[in-house]
């Protein structure tokens, strides 16, 4: 192999995992605080690239400036959801819990398609077709920006965590509900803070991906399987897994892909089949506490 | 007018009631202990005071208004606050960042650092360990963590339930003189679980008895001591 394709091999992967950690770090920190899994969550990364997508064909808005249309939609939408809907089971069974949020994205899966019909959806910007080159390497320009961002959006939410009162109190709530609710931590608003940044980083993440890839109501499903792979393999409600796992699998995708034969229709499979060992290795996952 | 009044508290977990018609008060600037056996519903009257469970009838009052349908967060900034049984610092957490948590409500935000040099002034270990992750704290450290979490919010009623669970002698009686400065400095009005009768009853001014969920005894700490039902209550009817 030659040194040149294992460095257009990284590059993609990097691309790739980007991707899934914008994904992944808030369906992990819904789970981690709320102790729910947010079946819905994918649909919020289709939702995000179909904005992308009509804001761009009806007023041609460029995608970067879509972004932050998408990030205020989907932190109100996020919010929303939480308040009307997620608050209600949080304390119900967990059957109810994924019945609800199934049938959340279920909902969003068919209005799509009644909306906006089931065609496959590409927009084409300036920067999709024109690519940097460094020595070797060539990564399109859409893919540059797909990972700066998720560089930026994840280095904020490390930020937030881990600087700010409030994700001092997200973290609390995320070891112990009930002691943080006697630090005088309002859970409620905390609740809402985890589903709306989950929401707005994964519809970032939809907004990155119209620009690459098709953009069709069934996204969302696959996009969610997938943050599901990552964020067990990180450890369920480790943000910090969740971004290590995405960039695991990110890579090794990447690199199945462009050094077997037939390699990207193993690159799949594979996710799968490291979910698996490090859960047989690992149940926990790999930064995962409990 | 006490600080805090429970009155005619009736608490269930679904349909099984644990608490049957409580009243009690605790004046302003004194300690006052709750006793019973095991499973009599100590903690689920704290519990009740800081709203993490919802009595099904009567009323809770502190400083003369009801705060039985106030959110948690509320009840925490009137001036409430609560050290939970068996510690329930947050493990992953650093000393400091627990600490920094117990004043995450308005009232203790406005003096943090104030606040901060006190609880280290108070509990010097936890100043030599702001750094360290509180799971990795000894259970006497982890106690004296979980107390001085509570002080950051600068709290008018303190709440302590089972301080000295499985803590070495030594601890307990630093303990005992921090919670008798505590009291004696500030002022401080606190309510305290505990099992061992006599070391509670000897440092309060006034004992409730709990037996299967309701009230028996309650006076004086030395009344109570010295009476006749203290111990068939704790050694069982004849
Ligand atoms: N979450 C709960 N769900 C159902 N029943 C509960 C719950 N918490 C407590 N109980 C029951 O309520 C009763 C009172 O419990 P509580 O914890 O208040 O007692 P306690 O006096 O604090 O006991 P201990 O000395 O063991 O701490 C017990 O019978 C207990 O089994
Ligand atoms: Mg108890």
């Amino acid at each position: 192999m030659s040194l040149a394709l294992l460095a257009q091999a990284t590059a993609n992967g990097l691309s790739l995992a980007g991707l899934y950690a914008l994904v992944s770090v808030g369906l992990t920190l819904v789970f981690g605080v709320m102790r729910i899994l947010n079946f819905a969550h994918g649909e919020f990364v289709m939702l995000g690239a179909y904005a992308s997508f009509w804001l761009f064909t009806l007023w041609g808005l460029d995608p970067l400036a879509s972004l932050a249309v998408v990030l205020v939609l989907m932190t109100g939408l996020g919010a929303l959801i939480q308040t009307t809907l997620v608050k209600r089971v949080l304390a119900a069974p967990h059957l109810n819990q994924i019945l609800l949020t199934f049938g959340i994205a279920v909902t969003f899966q068919n209005l799509a398609l009644l909306l906006w019909t089931g065609d496959l959806r590409a927009i084409k910007v300036w920067y999709s077709a024109s690519s940097l080159t460094l020595g070797p390497v060539s990564l399109s320009l859409g893919r540059t920006f797909g990972i700066g961002l998720a560089m930026i959006l994840t280095g904020l939410l490390y930020l937030l965590l881990f600087r700010t009162e409030y994700g001092r109190a997200l973290r609390a709530v995320a070891q112990d509900p009930e002691a943080a609710l006697v630090m005088g931590i309002p859970i409620q608003r905390v609740y809402i803070l985890a589903m709306a940044i989950g929401a707005a980083y994964a519809g970032a993440a939809g907004v990155v991906a119209s620009v690459s890839m098709f953009t069709y109501p069934l996204i969302g499903f696959l996009f969610g399987l997938k943050a599901f792979c990552v964020v067990i393999l990180g450890g369920l409600g480790s943000v910090f897994g969740a971004t290590v796992a995405s960039l695991i699998l990110g890579l090794v995708e990447s690199f199945v892909g462009t050094f077997f034969a037939q390699g990207s229709s193993w690159a799949e499979a594979i996710s799968f089949v490291i979910l698996l060992l490090v859960l047989l290795l690992r149940p926990k996952g790999l930064f995962g506490v409990e | 007018m006490p600080l805090l009044e429970l009155e005619a508290l009736d608490v269930c977990y679904g349909d099984l009631q644990v608490i049957w018609a409580l009243s009690l008060a605790v004046e302003r600037g004194t300690i006052a202990c709750l006793l019973g056996p095991n499973g009599s519903g100590k903690s689920t009257i704290m519990n009740s005071i800081t709203g993490l469970v919802r009595p099904r009838a009567g009323a809770i009052r502190f400083q003369g208004e009801r705060i039985d349908r106030l959110p948690t967060y509320e009840i925490i900034e009137r001036g409430i606050a609560h050290v939970l049984e068996r510690r329930r610092v947050f493990p992953f957490m650093s000393v400091l960042d627990n600490l920094l948590l117990g004043s995450f409500p308005p009232r203790g935000k406005a003096k943090r650092s104030d606040q901060l040099a006190r609880v280290f002034a108070l509990f010097p270990v936890l100043a030599q360990r702001q750094a360290q992750l509180a799971g990795t704290l000894s259970g006497g450290e982890q106690q004296m963590l979980a107390i001085g979490r509570g002080l950051m919010a600068r709290p008018t009623l303190l709440l302590v339930d089972e301080p000295f669970l499985g803590l070495a002698p030594v601890v307990i009686r630093e303990l005992l003189d921090i919670f008798a400065r505590l009291n004696r400095e500030e002022g401080m009005t606190i309510l305290l679980v505990e099992q061992n009768v006599e070391m509670a009853l000897g440092m309060s001014h006034r004992g409730f008895v709990l037996e299967s969920g309701r009230l028996v005894i309650q006076g004086p700490a030395r009344e109570v001591l010295e009476s006749v039902e203290l111990r068939q209550v704790f050694l069982g009817r004849p």
